[in-house]
């Protein structure tokens, strides 16, 4: 199949990578990039594991045609830490034992961070909500909402003290 | 200064401990939320081919005419394969091997394997599978064990349609039993087939090594000896060089026991001489994986008027699908499981497994329990209503000790707690205040009604009598100090390798941050079993333990070279060998291990453990000698209107022995409780004539965030005097006893009994329409 060349900002630098136009972002990142955080559990849109962040909105990458994602920016879980260091929801999901089998996580963190970067101090229900897309089948959510709560809660707690 | 001498007898006393029992982070958590976590399902080598299976195009049916020959031409086909191209046994299975790696002359399920396309994209080997040409001749389509013990029903397989059948010998005579008693219930339950729904499903890469001839399959799975085996077996390969790399996994909960992509992968790895990557799609998986089995269960069971029960009669009847798989222990298991942790002087079980052209039976985390335990809480629950008893006090009443006979016959050896998890769920705030509690939600929500409910359960913990439950382990210490554990267990995500980490640490009194955990790579851990039947944290905690106290004796060697004192005069203690005589003299690990090296003395042991059995044997792994004891309550809303039923709040009360990680316990209990409310409210894999309804997660549904109640665990402690510090095991308690809790909840709330799962909006609906159900 023919390819073509597609530009765009991944985790904050530019790419410019060859694929099949029929490619998914998913494909393009895993199979093209490399980067294999974000994840295929069902490539319908239906789990959410393979949630990033395009231009600041959640979306399941097994959805975005890769050519759709030209000059845009997109992030990806390999992306949102500091080099060594962690982003606090990454923290928080360490700390709460957030993570079991590990394999909705990447995914999961993608959608809290895009919840947190649009309303830093939701409430549990705005996270329950915002979460709501991601499928876990090992945690029960239960530490999953906690992890993200900690970070809102830290965030709520600093605009109060303002 | 002599070293204290720490608890040794493995937790029964009150030591204060540094790593049993604490919340210790996973050590597998950073890589799991930065996404460097490698997945077999994430490997893409340079080169590789991808593969695609062509399944049955019909539930039943005789093969007339299997033509590949226009797909192998298809250019970037580089193999097609079929039944013809397997070098050994054409079939794989845990217990039976019957399951067709590549249908020969037959179809039974949707699932079924004809053909395997390698090409060098998926387009073209998508493209290569509708090349491929099948006639077939359809047969009646079973889907029910009614249908297939029906007079004159098609034979699925030559010995016919029964697959296994378990009759546990009588305890007493419980049709007397039964007669004599004040009180007798009778009831039969159905349960649906029920999707792992892994994020992960099956898949892997395989690559063949020819200056080797070893074959190395990486795919995420729970036991890579096993897979070995079968791998060796059907490609007619020495099993020494197939390197099975089966860790970690996304997600199995029994699911990836048995083989999936293994042998395919293998097959055309070896045929096409170039690294071949399968991953099935979420309908291949819901389609061609095993499920947890429909089962119906018939109970009559007897009591006097004290509460007291007197009998108990159970009759089990599983729909296994087309093939084995494990399905004859999994009946096993649902007839153990069935009477629950209470006492009746008379029983009878009697279990039977028959074939269908359904959806494929197979092992699924809780094992055949969940199904009884539906009903029989239930029963329960209606005898304490007649008896105008507290459900709780009913159980009581009724609950086993350790030492007791079971229901079975056979004697409780290790730790029985139910008693002490019974008596935890009567004081909490749930229970005590629960009619205020109802009433306060009542008074905030006109429109909904609220009910609490209460089950328990004793679950299994290991493989049962005659079966060989072990654990292999090894453990070294490097020239740097650094301890390298190694274990052919899988980690799964239950933070099983958490848990070894912890023990070791615990046994040899150092910092967990000096131990890797080398993990489920045949080629790299001895056989540690199947991480399985709740089993790889006491077994493979044992092995740890019992490699330790070959370890310290060579340490100890090592200081008595460096020090040139007497063996006898040394101790290890605190992470450090100490003088006894000789007051602070002591070496630690760190000069130890550099000490070894100079003396060219390896500090490397194997451990190895093997489970302690019942005093019984009834056959085929029953019964068994360890159980997780657990009680769970459930507090639901339910809407009279719309008929959903919303579960507000669960408590799990587990006794597992001693918790080994307090958050790895409360993190199987909250994702056990919320499996099982998808199980009891929205999850049933709906087939019908063989074909399956249910294809993805938009049709079948599972719980997501908004479905996650308010949880809270409470752990109740009885260290076994035979687990590592005490422990047993909770991986699968929590996901069952949940479902009748929150049957037994809806009851409290609208008065109405379930006999079938999954309990949707239609049927409480139509039951409050109708009157009970």
């Amino acid at each position: 199949m023919n390819e073509i060349a597609i530009r765009f900002i991944l985790n904050g630098k530019e790419v410019s990578v060859k694929a099949p136009p029929t490619f998914t972002l998913l494909r393009l990142l895993r199979e093209r990039l490399g980067l294999t955080g974000a994840k295929a559990g069902c490539e319908r849109g239906e789990c959410g594991a393979c949630t990033v962040i395009l231009d600041g909105e959640p979306v399941t990458a097994c959805l975005v045609l890769a050519p759709q994602v030209e000059g845009r920016r997109v992030e990806t879980i390999e992306g949102i830490g500091n080099g060594e260091e962690l982003h606090p929801l990454q923290q928080a999901f360490i700390d709460e034992s957030a993570a079991q089998c590990g394999y909705c996580i990447p995914g999961m963190i993608m959608a809290a961070k895009a919840l947190l970067d649009r309303d830093p101090g939701p409430s549990r229900e705005e996270i329950k909500t915002g979460l709501s897309g991601n499928l876990c089948r090992c945690t029960g959510y239960t530490k999953i909402i906690k992890a993200v709560e900690v970070v809102a809660g830290k965030s709520r707690k600093g605009s109060e003290s303002c | 200064m002599v070293p204290p001498v720490k608890d040794r007898d493995q937790g029964i006393g009150m030591t204060e401990y540094r790593y049993i029992g604490k919340r210790t982070p996973r050590v597998d958590a950073r890589d799991k939320v930065t996404g460097k976590t490698v997945y077999s399902t994430d490997l893409y080598p340079d080169g590789m081919l991808r593969a695609r299976v062509l399944r049955a195009a019909i539930p039943h049916g005789k093969i007339l005419r299997l033509d590949v020959s226009r797909a192998r031409k298809l250019p970037g086909v580089e193999a097609v394969l079929t039944h013809q191209d397997i070098p050994g046994h054409n079939g794989f299975g845990i217990v039976t091997p019957n399951w067709p790696v590549l249908c020969v002359d037959r179809v039974r399920y949707r699932g079924d394997a004809l053909a395997l396309v390698a090409a060098v994209d998926e387009e073209t080997a998508e493209e290569a599978l509708k090349l491929i040409e099948v006639e077939y001749e359809p047969l009646p389509i079973i889907d029910t064990p009614e249908e297939a013990l029906a007079e004159g029903a098609v034979q699925i397989h030559r010995d016919g349609n029964i697959q296994h059948r378990m009759d546990i010998p009588p305890k007493g005579d419980v049709e007397k039993a039964l007669a004599e008693s004040e009180i007798v219930l009778s009831q039969t339950y159905r349960t649906q087939f029920m999707e792992h729904a892994y994020l992960e499903t099956e898949g892997g890469v395989a690559i063949y090594d020819e200056k080797t001839g070893v074959i190395t399959v990486w795919c995420g799975d729970q036991y890579p000896f096993r897979d070995q085996l079968q791998v060796a077996r059907s490609l007619d390969w020495d099993p020494l060089k197939i390197r099975i790399i089966g860790s970690p996994t996304g997600g199995a909960f029994g699911g990836k026991d048995e083989i999936s992509v293994q042998i395919h992968l293998a097959l055309l790895a070896y045929r096409t001489r170039k690294p071949v990557r399968l991953h099935w799609s979420r309908e291949e998986s819901i389609v061609a994986g095993p499920k947890r089995h429909a089962m119906n269960s018939t109970f009559r069971i007897g009591a006097g008027k004290d509460g007291r029960l007197r009998g108990i009669d159970v009759q089990v009847v599983a729909n296994t699908g087309a093939y084995d798989t494990i399905a004859g222990p999994v009946l096993n298991l649902a007839l153990e499981s069935s009477p629950g942790p209470y006492k009746y002087p008379h029983s009878r079980f009697r279990g039977l497994s028959v074939y269908t052209n359904s959806a494929m039976g197979g092992e699924f985390r809780g094992f055949g329990a969940p199904q009884v335990v539906f009903g029989l809480e239930q029963e329960l629950d209606k005898l304490a209503g007649k008896l105008k008893l507290d459900p709780i006090e009913l159980r009581l009443l009724n609950a086993v000790e350790q030492g007791d006979i079971s229901a079975l016959g056979h004697r409780l050896q290790t730790s029985a707690g139910i008693k002490d998890t019974l008596e935890a769920a009567r004081k909490t705030d749930l229970w005590r205040r629960r009619e205020e509690i109802k009433r306060d939600l009542a008074a905030a929500h006109p429109r909904l009604r609220f009910g609490v409910g209460v089950a328990s359960e004793w679950h299994a913990v290991g493989l049962g009598v005659g079966l060989p439950d072990f654990a292999n382990v090894t453990i070294g210490i490097g020239e740097d100090g650094g301890i390298t554990l190694r274990t052919g267990a899988i980690e799964i995500g239950q933070g099983n390798l958490t848990a070894y980490a912890q023990i070791l640490a615990e046994a040899l009194e150092c910092g967990i941050e000096r131990i890797t955990v080398i993990h489920g790579d045949t080629f790299a851990c001895p056989d540690s079993g199947s991480v399985t039947a709740s089993r790889s944290v006491l077994i493979n905690g044992n092995a740890i333990l019992n490699g330790v106290k070959k370890l310290q004796p060579l340490l100890v060697r090592v200081a008595a070279r460096a020090l040139d004192l007497p063996e006898e005069n040394l101790a290890y203690g605190q992470g450090r060998v100490f003088s006894q005589i000789d007051n602070g003299r002591s070496l630690s690990l760190d000069e130890l291990a550099a000490r070894a090296a100079e003396f060219a003395l390896p500090l490397q042991v194997t451990g190895a453990a093997v489970f302690a059995t019942s005093d019984k044997d009834f056959g085929d792994g029953l019964p068994h000698n360890y159980y997780t004891y657990i009680t769970q309550l459930a507090l639901v809303g339910v809407d009279p209107e719309t008929g959903e039923v919303e579960v507000r709040k669960v408590i799990s009360i587990p006794e597992m022995g001693r918790a080994i990680n307090l958050a790895g316990v409360e993190g199987q209990c909250e994702g056990g409780v919320v499996m099982g409310i998808g199980y009891t409210l929205y999850e049933k894999v709906a087939v019908e004539k063989g074909e399956f309804l249910t294809k993805g997660f938009s049709t079948y549904i599972l719980p997501t965030t908004l479905d996650s109640p308010e949880q809270e665990t409470v752990i109740v402690e009885k260290p076994e005097k035979s687990g590592p510090y005490g422990g047993k095991g909770v991986g699968e308690a929590p996901t069952v006893p949940v479902t009748p809790a929150v049957a037994n909840a809806i009851h409290d709330a609208v008065g109405l009994r379930f006999t079938r799962l999954p309990i949707t909006p239609e049927d409480i609906v139509a039951g409050l329409e109708g009157g009970e159900r």
